[in-house]
């Protein structure tokens, strides 16, 4: 693996490169979709960017208040270093609602809003997973699959390339929906749907998952429910388009 | 559109409970990590390399000695400015925990002369080890410096921090490694 990349004398820790590199491509995607689906760009592109900003600075001051008594004997490291020190919850939690409020204000359509910060979503997803292939935090469990990499000596399945090809095949089907001018909604849902379903498969390979106190495995069981939630979703989506168009049909 | 509700229905349902399904045939044993299939290096998930190195005043210290404890490694050099700066932090979490985790501070290629002193001049307490032709910091590809390096009481490393630490992320980090345990 190769946790950092020398040029010259200096030393860059490969997570953090991939880590900014996704986000610059996350963001481009999701200004380029909202253009393909004629929303305001603007608009679109600030609720990642906030969404973003406000859930690092979210993340900073849960820690910093979970860590007060640490913090307040040198608050200086409050905002200093900040190479570490995130609560990731709370960074979801609340960039999640600053960047739905800030597309009510904007009054931007919700489901198209959603199909718009999709590929950018699916991008994050897939630096993480590269980032996690680089650096090495994450490993697949034993093989002697011809597909196995070596991890330091051990023939291993190499999950999160596995991850990696989803994340694009997510992309991929998100691309065709957009393509045939599906309703507004049915790219975010079937792309997610997809990703999820596949994550669900996948952690299985993974051999240092999360796991609950009685074994099971804490990403399939999110996934799980983001799937299933997609595709309830995309059962009240489908049935009131039809009802729809039997109501024209009645009427015409 | 009845048929239709109904249809989507019976189809989320077979979906859930396959995922359901799944999920419940790859449930794990609760075990120990498979930490006997785990090699040395110095990335998160495997086993820290084991060492042996000396204080300046000669006594050896080993790695693997620390089992059982969650140990925070700290590679630093006392012309290292940053370093400098993290260093009563790693000194207060060894007051703190001491008995439950250890710190250790690995210099990077100075003498065992170099090393005493700048102990001495920062009322280091912890153990400061000599590592002069840098045989522990190539093993642990140590770069840049600060390097911080959590290891959980099974001798597993859990992260890798380039940059200087604070007070708050080192308790987090050592009783996120406790609690595991």
């Amino acid at each position: 693996m190769f946790p950092t990349i020398n040029i010259g004398p200096f030393v860059f820790p490969t997570a953090g490169i991939v880590y900014l590199l996704g986000v610059y491509l996350a963001l481009t995607l999701i200004e380029r979709a909202a253009k393909r689906l004629e929303l305001n760009v603007e608009a679109t592109y600030g609720v990642a960017v906030v969404g973003l900003l406000v859930g690092i600075v979210a993340a900073r001051l849960a820690f910093v208040v979970e860590y007060w008594a640490s913090f307040s004997q040198n608050l200086i490291s409050i905002i200093w270093p900040l190479t570490s020190g995130y609560n990731v919850a709370a960074g979801l939690f609340f960039g999640a609602a600053a960047a739905f409020f800030y597309g009510r204000f904007k009054q931007l359509p919700f489901w198209s809003t959603l199909d718009a910060l999709t590929p950018g979503l699916l991008t994050a997803f897939i630096a993480i997973s590269l980032a996690d292939f680089l650096a090495g935090p994450g490993y697949g469990t034993l093989t002697r699959m011809p597909w196995g990499i070596s991890v330091f000596g051990i023939r291993r399945q190499p999950v999160q390339l596995f991850e990696i090809i989803l994340g694009l095949a997510a992309l991929g089907v998100w691309w065709q929906v957009v393509k045939r001018g599906a309703p507004a909604g049915r790219p975010f849902l079937l792309s997610i749907a997809l990703y999820s379903a596949g994550r669900l498969f996948l952690d299985v390979y993974r051999d240092n998952t999360w796991l609950t106190a009685d074994g099971y495995h804490i990403m399939q069981i999110l996934a799980l429910a983001v799937f299933v939630g997609c595709l309830v979703m995309l059962m009240r989506m489908e049935t009131a388009v039809a009802l729809k168009n039997e109501t024209d049909q009645q009427e015409g | 559109m009845l048929k239709s509700r109904f249809e989507w229905t019976i189809w989320i349902v077979v979906a859930a409970l396959l995922g359901a399904a799944w999920i419940f045939v790859s449930k794990e044993e609760v075990k120990e990590p498979s930490i006997l299939t785990l090699t040395e290096a110095p990335i998160v998930g495997h086993l820290a390399p084991d060492f042996t190195l000396q204080t300046p005043i000669g006594e050896t210290v080993t790695l693997s000695e620390f089992r059982g404890q969650p140990v925070v490694l700290n590679f630093w050099a006392s012309w290292c400015g940053p370093c400098r700066v993290e260093m009563p932090f790693f000194e207060r979490t060894q007051m703190k925990y001491n008995g439950q985790a250890t710190v250790i501070g690995v210099n990077q290629g100075e003498t065992a002369d170099i090393v005493q002193d700048f102990g001495v001049r920062q009322n280091i307490s912890y153990p400061l080890l000599v590592d002069d032709d840098n045989t522990v910091n190539l093993d642990y590809n140590v770069h840049s410096l600060p390097t911080t390096i959590f290891i959980d009481p099974d001798g597993v490393v859990q992260e890798v921090i380039v940059g200087i630490v604070n007070q708050a992320v080192l308790e987090d980090r050592i009783e996120g490694m406790m609690r595991a345990e």
